[in-house]
């Protein structure tokens, strides 16, 4: 029902055209026993091809957003790149697109206010490491799956919710991901992604709320340890 | 904390954090009393599957043939249909609770007693629903489950669901046929099938969460926490999903 929505829409919008639709089976499966994986987080976000946007104006323009990152990841995953050359080339697409700094503050929580500038600074080059990191590991084994954008819809504080598929090269199993998407300053940037409803920020606060918590309330212990995994 | 401040620009999100932390209780926090017991048993849990069923899950995915994977996957869930339905009608949605009916009726026939889903191909999507999630859906907040539990084997659940699960055992026509019959042995077999094919599922997210997590046992009490809320939301239909969504992602925005 989704699916007959989305198609009757995309005719639509000028998303269409210049990508073809099949495109998803073209690429390199580069292990035919990983297509046939179950879903996780590894098939994340970003490895995304095909936008067919359903709503108008703002939203619209979220959705091409979106599209725009994903299909920046994509030629790099299907070029076959190093480790190193994927994760500089990520660092670089995270950087211009998603909000680190604003999702590294949320990731913080009450405890933002209790960490000096420097701390700060350490904690947010920390995180973003981090960030590359988490997203490299998940995009090595790339299996050909797509980014379908299915909607978009108003969320609070003038964000936009991107509301996407990971769609499998089988097709059978759909993972849902929802972007929260701002915009700043003339240009959108990712705030928050959602994996069947399961927000990235959000699992992050309580992760490290926990863990600075157990260490006495002292930020000191996060950082060091975020630091040392970053150096690694 | 109203709605009103809802409004203001991305900028001022950081104040606006530090105004809100301090009347607001942390919707981000999970009533966990338990939390000593259950970190045990979270750790029992992790040794457990380790070596028995983190081994058993990975060779069933990478030695049995898909086809068959994916028969017995659609096998359980057929023989859980009769549960998802008194479920679905115990939240309101007859219709819903009608079509899977309709399935289990379709695939336990045409579809050679559930080993193949015909139904979905005929355009009855498969839902599911256990008593947790009803109960959820009567409750005020779908976050709010209750104290947070770690269960034996079973792993992350809290009040709600765990009564959900004893429910939903107590009212499945299988089970008490099963016990009738005196073949506790067959409910048993299924539920080790039931564990391994629901384990394939959360390999990959599983092992994403320990790997990008400095307190695993908090960061999936989270996500565990979300995805149930998640769930009794959409009612199990994705197309739902965003405008449900929005209710959540508002208290999201509140505490930043």
């Amino acid at each position: 029902m989704v699916r007959a929505t989305i198609d009757s829409a995309a005719v639509t919008t000028s998303y269409r055209a210049p990508i073809p639709s099949q495109f998803g089976s073209k690429l390199p499966a580069m292990k035919s026993s990983l297509a046939r994986r179950p879903l996780g987080l590894r098939v994340i976000a970003i490895i995304g091809l095909l936008l067919m946007s359903a709503a108008p104006a703002r939203a619209q323009d979220a959705g091409a957003f979106i599209d725009g990152v994903a299909r920046q990841v994509l030629d790099m995953l299907r070029q076959g790149v190093s480790d190193s050359q994927r994760e500089a080339t990520l660092r670089s697409v995270l950087r211009t697109n998603f909000d680190l700094p604003s999702m590294g503050r949320a990731a913080l929580g009450n405890y933002w206010s209790k960490t000096t500038p420097d701390q700060q600074k350490r904690y947010l080059a920390a995180i973003e490491s981090a960030e590359v990191r988490a997203y490299s590991d998940r995009l090595r084994q790339y299996g050909g799956q797509s980014l379908k954008v299915v909607r978009q819809t108003p969320g609070p504080g003038g964000a936009t919710l991107v509301d996407s598929q990971i769609v499998q090269p089988g097709g059978q199993q759909v993972v849902r991901l929802v972007w929260e998407v701002r915009k700043e300053g003339g240009r959108f940037l990712v705030t928050d992604v959602s994996i069947e409803g399961v927000s990235m920020v959000l699992t992050r606060r309580s992760d490290f709320n926990a863990y600075i918590s157990r260490n006495g309330g002292n930020v000191e212990p996060l950082i060091a340890e975020l630091e040392r995994r970053a150096g690694k | 904390m109203g709605k009103a401040t809802v409004s203001y620009g991305r900028n001022l999100i950081g104040a606006a954090f530090l105004f809100l932390a301090a009347c607001a209780t942390q919707p981000g926090e999970i009533s966990d009393p338990l939390e000593v017991p259950n970190r045990f048993m979270f750790a029992i849990n992790q040794t457990v599957d380790l070596l028995v069923v983190r081994p058993v899950t990975v060779t069933y995915r990478d030695w049995v043939p898909a086809p068959v994977q994916r028969a017995l996957t659609n096998f359980l869930n057929n023989l859980g249909e009769p549960v998802t339905a008194i479920n679905e009608v115990a939240q309101g949605e007859p219709e819903r609770a009608a079509k899977t009916v309709g399935r289990f009726l379709v695939n336990s026939t045409a579809g050679l007693l559930g080993l193949f889903d015909v139904a979905t191909d005929m355009g009855l999507a498969p839902t599911k629903e256990d008593f947790g999630q009803t109960l959820g859906v009567w409750a005020n907040s779908p976050e709010d489950g209750g104290p947070y539990l770690v269960l034996p084997l079973l792993g992350p659940s809290n009040v709600r669901d765990a009564v959900g699960l004893l429910v939903d055992n107590l009212i499945d026509p299988f089970s008490i046929a099963g016990r009738r019959l005196n073949v506790e042995y067959l409910l048993w077999a299924r539920a080790v099938m039931t564990g391994i094919d629901a384990r394939t599922r959360t390999l990959q997210a599983l092992d994403d969460i320990e790997k990008n997590s400095l307190d695993f046992y908090a960061a999936v009490r989270s996500a565990y926490t979300q995805r149930r809320a998640s769930m009794i939301r959409t009612k199990g239909d994705p197309a739902k999903a965003t405008t449900a969504e929005i209710d959540a992602a508002t208290k999201v925005a509140l505490v930043r």
